[in-house]
């Protein structure tokens, strides 16, 4: 979800990991109803993906990969983030998705 | 005499050429001469001078010369003149000897400093030994933080995003207290109605896990749930 500097001066492009991130997701869970047996499969399998093709960019960075899923019940969600980082070469990108029963936020 | 300057510097510049490519031993040296390159660049074409910045990137930030040279020699009007030109070394070699040594904040000709400071490398890879990022230590202050905070507190759909921005800046201005120097922190906050509906949180890194840590904590009570997960990543 996010990533972090280790060294040279690239900075970080969140519109390719969005890009990324958001066919894993489609790849996973699309089109499926939210089950309460597959989601910790499913989560797992999102942050490993995500996280292989974000890899595959070849930046020189670290990565944190989050991912939310939570069954549509017209309950409320909000999430925050609050970073303590270098803004020149880090930044995160976040990823809302939704089907019929589900929310995944990445 | 006219005649004889241009091929004289030409000369001396092709020595300074040579000698800067000497190791880093003869820094000294090498300033005091890059000194005397900034005086030969009026006269001379600027891409000699330009191939001796790309090696030192942290020391010499490319407006500093003609400042140090033009300070340093106000009254001089042939900055070509062979004699004038040992002084100029002279002056330069001391100057940016101490000027260099202080570090790039140091400003030669008392002109306040411009550009923006290069750190220079600390050639540190790992934290120190005892200054990790103690994950149990951060969990603990986060949970009493939480407990304290949300106690008694219900969900509010128009106050829910502003309690979850709230709660992640006092969580990572909290935690930048008691982390160790050199960490980043990423703070996430989940705020959510209680409903009795299923959420699943799954995190995963690609960090370096002797020295890259993180933190859980989660509250609930009738009415909302909130989860902060604070990473501490190391800076090298």
């Amino acid at each position: 979800m996010e990533e972090y500097n280790s060294g040279e001066e690239v900075s970080f492009n969140a519109d390719e990991a969005s890009v990324s991130v958001k066919e894993c997701i489609e790849g996973i869970i699309g089109g499926l109803d939210y089950n309460q047996n597959k989601v910790n499969q499913w989560t797992a399998s999102i942050v490993e993906h995500s996280l292989t093709q974000l890899v595959k960019q070849g930046r020189p960075f670290k990565f944190i990969v989050n991912c939310a899923i939570m069954q549509k019940s017209g309950a409320g969600l909000h999430t925050a983030n609050s970073c303590y980082w270098d803004t020149a070469t880090d930044g995160s990108c976040t990823v809302r998705w939704e089907n019929r029963t589900m929310y995944c936020v990445v | 005499m006219t005649t004889q300057q241009p091929p004289l510097s030409q000369e001396i510049l092709a020595q300074c050429n040579q000698q800067a490519m000497e190791p880093w031993g003869s820094r000294k040296l090498r300033q005091s001469r890059q000194g005397s390159i900034s005086t030969l660049r009026s006269s001379l074409s600027r891409d000699q001078q330009q191939q001796q910045h790309p090696r030192y990137p942290l020391l010499l930030p490319r407006g500093f010369l003609p400042i140090e040279s033009s300070s340093r020699s106000p009254n001089i009007s042939n900055p070509n003149s062979p004699f004038i030109r040992r002084d100029l070394v002279a002056l330069t070699k001391r100057f940016s000897f101490g000027g260099w040594l202080q570090g790039s904040r140091a400003s030669f000709s008392g002109l306040p400093l411009h550009q923006p400071v290069q750190l220079e490398n600390t050639y540190k890879t790992e934290p120190e030994k005892g200054c990790l990022f103690k994950a149990s230590k951060v969990q603990k202050l986060v949970q009493a933080m939480l407990d304290s905070y949300l106690d008694g507190a219900s969900y509010n759909a128009a106050s829910g995003s502003h309690l979850s921005q709230i709660l992640s800046d006092m969580v990572k201005s909290k935690v930048k207290e008691i982390s160790p120097p050199r960490y980043k922190l990423v703070c996430q906050v989940v705020v959510g109605q209680n409903r009795n509906q299923g959420l699943r949180v799954a995190s995963r890194c690609l960090w370096d896990s002797q020295h890259d840590d993180f933190a859980v904590a989660m509250f609930q009570n009738h009415s909302l749930f909130t989860l902060v997960i604070v990473h501490g990543v190391y800076c090298e």
